[in-house]
């Protein structure tokens, strides 16, 4: 196997090679020049060209990492870490330097586009902005006359500092209907944290000396500095736990691994209150001072023995025990670490309340190694002032489950109020950025909604499945062409990041700023007046109170205001909760009939002949968009089925066979990867392949895709979806 | 460089196989894309044990910048070349593509590159090194895997680890005398 994983030559290739054709050489002035200059210059002493340096953000995932963009002949030659940006510990992952493919990528979106044909078809003709922009805006404001403003609906997700101008957008033209990815993501994490301590907060992984992490693969779903803090250094003390169907890179790290069986973590976590609190090695004094509800607890976790979860969780009862003891041991410094994405099951806010509760019990808030609650740097908010329309209903799926996050919505549910077309029709679609073809689960269902739709403009870099399923295109300018705002990244560290263009923008691509501007010239003088303001005005605003911000931003490439975390912020304050201490028993859950303990449910079993679908990430992917990037490609230009080989020896199955997997909800094909990595009643496969558009010339064709697999369960509490509720059959193709 | 050798001492411990390090010198070094084309690479051992027993190491690899290089030795036109400092070149004018280094090289280290008609490989990113910067693939990682310096400054990072740290090489039954030191 050739790639970046093993270097063989057989003979047959060696012989290949010298015949092949020449290549074209891509970034063609770089090397003309660098050739000249070995010729010139001493051999093996070549220099370096000078280059234009520029600070600015990546956009290639949700960390943000620093960047040095160097510059050479106005082409971008390379992305470098920014040795100054504390957070990313000075680094740049793949997908970071990666970047240049992004800018120089054939398939990269360059003109608007109009659709002529068939949605799907993918026949195009390009369009100026004027023709574009007008369509855009006739269909805005028809589907408004026709049903109201909540006609439309709007999409979007974050990363590129310009998304709050969509949502500005969405509002000034007056739709309720906004949804953005934490339903698909992290929601029941924002909802169960923030029941128990007001906030989600951060672990402090750096000095934390006992971390467990169930589902969270920090090794390949990399959040900075966590992924590069758990390791440990040098003479480092710090236990990592690992619990995981899979064996993944982060287990390969790990100080010990169980395949834990999905949908159990709560009874693991729940035995472990049990011991914890049975043999005394709670906080006392912190839970009495600083908590309400623990007297509700102990009788709740008395039936949570280490014997009754290691029948549920397949962990053994000796080890929960004693994992429990090292982590109390290890308190305060130890740490539950509830992760980003809880898009696992559908009692997933209320498995983040026991982690919550977990952690709570020994005592870990808000001090070093611990759980700190977020710090972020003001930045002077843009204001604006939306005009009001009267007849605007709430958001469509108003009410669907108990705490609706207002601005993000949940899809699945949203989705099914657009198919019934009840309480009112959505007929049309703006999409900035969000892959929803994609990302959503039950793909058919999203097809299915989209082909009700009168109208769906696409505002993207490539032409995602998403775009291509649109009837207008609008290329916008990559992150590395762009003047963003400036944007705080809250955390333990809390930084202010910005982007300069360090190109000019190709084609005719455009930021979002001047996209949104130009749509709001059309929807009428009260729209734009709210947009009537250029970057520059924009950014200075942010700074109005601290214009230190901006000149370290660009002399630096990052603010920030402290390269340590600050502890115990909270201490002698109330906590943005009812009682203003942390909610081991949640009143407001009560309230609200849900429950206010965690309470365990056995999830599904697994139906005989079939196995559980489970996602997860790679660190050279992020999410939906990146498989086609030309240097993560050939990392790994297909994704597989992982299947363990007691199962593909059952099922006659070898490694690298085609085979189809099926679903209650759709039917994909993709090659076989027998592996040990994985429990036997549960299968995987990357996302972001399977695709439906031919305008990602790199992985159209190849592999599956799991959207088109995974049934949309959906936490009744957060909205968030439940991605590995799935079960799936498997045949030879 | 005068009395400098240069090496690399990595700690697989840390690596979690991100290849970062691969596309930083892919985009450093213009190599061509293709999966044939590296210059670097991260190995992803076999999985040991039995499930749910399991463990798996990842090692980063690349030219080794051998004192006692094979593909010095055979290259018909001395397009390969040895510097003082111990980094192995390639002379892209004096390369003639016969390939008889990529088969001399045990670490299959070496692979053509059709775009400048040359044989290519790692060079310890001379171009940043001598400017007094770092290898791209030991600035971008992630996890610090990888330290790059010179054996010949007692006090350097690499002189102490390999010093405190037994450390191993790859296939030294070959006697190539290899530069990268791993000390796990």
């Amino acid at each position: 196997m050739s790639g970046p994983t093993e270097k063989k030559l057989s003979r047959r290739r060696f012989l290949g090679l010298s015949s092949c054709a020449l290549a074209t050489v891509t970034v063609g002035s770089q090397v003309k020049v660098l050739r000249a200059l070995a010729k010139t210059g001493e051999v093996g002493e070549p220099t370096t060209l000078p280059t234009k340096d520029i600070f600015t953000s990546c956009g290639m995932c949700v960390n943000k990492c620093g960047v040095i963009a160097r510059v050479r002949d106005g082409v971008i030659f390379k992305l470098d870490p920014n040795p100054n940006f504390v957070k990313s510990r000075a680094m740049l992952c793949a997908r970071g330097n990666s970047g240049t493919k992004v800018v120089y990528d054939p398939d990269r979106l360059k003109y608007p586009l109009i659709r002529v044909g068939k949605r799907g078809e993918g026949k195009w003709r390009r369009a100026s902005w004027e023709e574009a922009l007008d369509l855009v805006a006739k269909n805005m404001n028809e589907i408004g006359e026709k049903y109201t403003r909540a006609g439309m609906m709007f999409a979007s997700t974050e990363g590129t500092f310009q998304e709050h101008f969509f949502l500005q957008l969405a509002e000034c033209y007056g739709s309720p209907n906004t949804l953005r990815h934490p339903s698909l993501c992290l929601s029941s994490n924002i909802q169960g944290f923030g029941a128990t301590y007001g906030t989600n907060p951060t672990p402090d992984v750096l000095n934390a000396d006992y971390i467990i992490m169930s589902g969270a693969n920090r090794s390949e779903a990399l959040i900075t500095p966590d992924s590069i803090d758990m390791l440990k250094g040098d003479g480092g003390r710090r236990k990592l736990i690992y619990l995981d169907p899979r064996f993944t890179k982060t287990a390969a790290k790990a100080d010990e691994w169980y395949p834990i069986k999905p949908g159990t973590d709560m009874a693991f976590i729940l035995a472990m209150i049990n011991v914890i609190v049975n043999e005394g090695l709670h906080a006392r004094d912190f839970i009495k001072t600083q908590t309400v509800g623990f007297d509700q607890l102990i009788p709740h976790i008395a039936p949570y023995t280490p014997e009754w979860a290691s029948a549920e969780c397949d962990i053994p009862a000796a080890d929960i025990r004693r994992i429990a003891r090292e982590f109390a041991a290890a308190a305060p410094k130890a740490v539950y670490y509830q992760g980003r994405r809880s898009s696992f099951f559908a009692n997933d806010t209320q498995m983040r309340r026991a982690m919550a509760i977990l952690n709570a019990v020994i005592g870990n808030w808000d001090v070093k190694g611990g759980l700190v609650p977020n710090s972020s740097i003001k930045l002077t908010a843009h204001e604006y002032i939306a005009p009001w329309y009267d007849d605007v209903p709430m958001r469509l799926e108003d009410g669907a489950v108990a705490y609706l996050a207002e601005k993000d919505g949940s899809w699945p549910l949203f989705r099914d109020r657009v198919l019934e077309g009840k309480p009112y029709p959505v007929k049309g679609m703006m999409i900035y950025k969000q892959n929803v073809v994609s990302s959503v689960p039950n793909r058919a269902k999203t097809l299915k909604m989209m082909d009700q739709m009168d109208f769906i403009c696409t505002i993207d870099i490539t032409m995602s499945d998403t775009a291509w399923l649109s009837d207008v295109v609008l290329p916008e300018a990559t992150y590395l062409e762009r003047q963003d705002p400036l944007e705080g990244l809250g955390g333990l560290v809390p930084v202010v990041a910005f982007r300069q263009p360090c190109i000019e923008a190709m084609f005719e691509s455009k930021p979002n700023l001047w996209i949104m501007q130009q749509i709001a010239k059309r929807l009428g003088d009260e729209v734009y007046e709210q947009f009537d303001f250029t970057i520059d005005e924009h950014i200075h605003h942010q700074v109005k109170n601290n214009p230190k911000i901006l000149e370290d931003l660009k002399s630096k490439g990052v603010y920030l205001e402290s390269e340590e975390p600050v502890y115990g912020k909270t201490f002698g304050k109330k906590l943005k909760t009812k009682s203003g201490k942390i909610e081991i028993y949640s009143e407001k859950y009560a309230e609200k009939g849900l429950d206010p303990l965690p309470v365990y449910q056995s999830p599904t079993a697994v139906p005989g002949g079939k196995y559980r679908l489970v996602v997860g990430r790679h660190a050279y992917f992020t999410h939906g968009t990146t498989a086609n990037v030309s240097y993560l490609h050939d990392i790994m230009p297909t994704n597989t089925l992982w299947l363990n080989p007691v199962e593909a020896q059952r099922l006659g199955l070898k490694n690298g066979q085609m085979v189809r997997v099926k679903s209650s909800v759709g039917e994909e094909q993709l090659a076989l990867e027998v592996t040990q990595k994985i429990r036997p009643d549960t299968v995987y496969m990357a996302h972001g392949f399977g695709v439906i558009s031919k305008g990602l010339t790199n992985i159209y064709g190849k592999g599956g895709c799991d959207a088109a697999l995974i049934e949309e369960n959906t936490c009744p509490i957060s909205g968030n979806v439940a991605m590995h509720e799935t079960f799936v059959e498997i045949f030879p193709a | 460089m005068k009395n400098k050798r240069f090496a690399i001492v990595l700690d697989t411990r840390k690596c979690i196989d991100c290849k970062a390090c691969t596309v930083a010198c892919k985009a450093e070094n213009n190599v061509p894309l293709g999966r044939d084309n590296y210059r670097n690479w991260v190995d992803q051992g076999e999985v040991r044990g039995t499930y749910p027993h399991l463990g798996q190491t990842f090692t980063p690899g690349q030219c080794m910048h051998c004192a006692n290089a094979p593909c010095d030795h055979v290259c018909p036109t001395g397009a390969t070349g040895v510097n003082a400092d111990g980094i192995v070149t390639v002379e892209e004018k004096k390369c003639i593509g016969c390939k008889y280094c990529m088969t001399a090289c045990p670490y299959n280290a070496r692979y053509y590159n059709e775009e400048i008609e040359a044989v290519d490989k790692c060079t310890f990113c001379a171009h940043r090194v001598y400017q007094g910067r770092l290898p791209a693939c030991v600035e971008t990682c992630p996890t610090k895997v990888r330290v790059f310096g010179d054996l010949n400054d007692t006090c350097s990072e690499v002189s102490l680890l390999v010093a405190k740290y037994p450390h191993r090489v790859v296939k030294p039954e070959m006697g190539t005398k290899p530069y990268l030191y791993y000390i796990i």
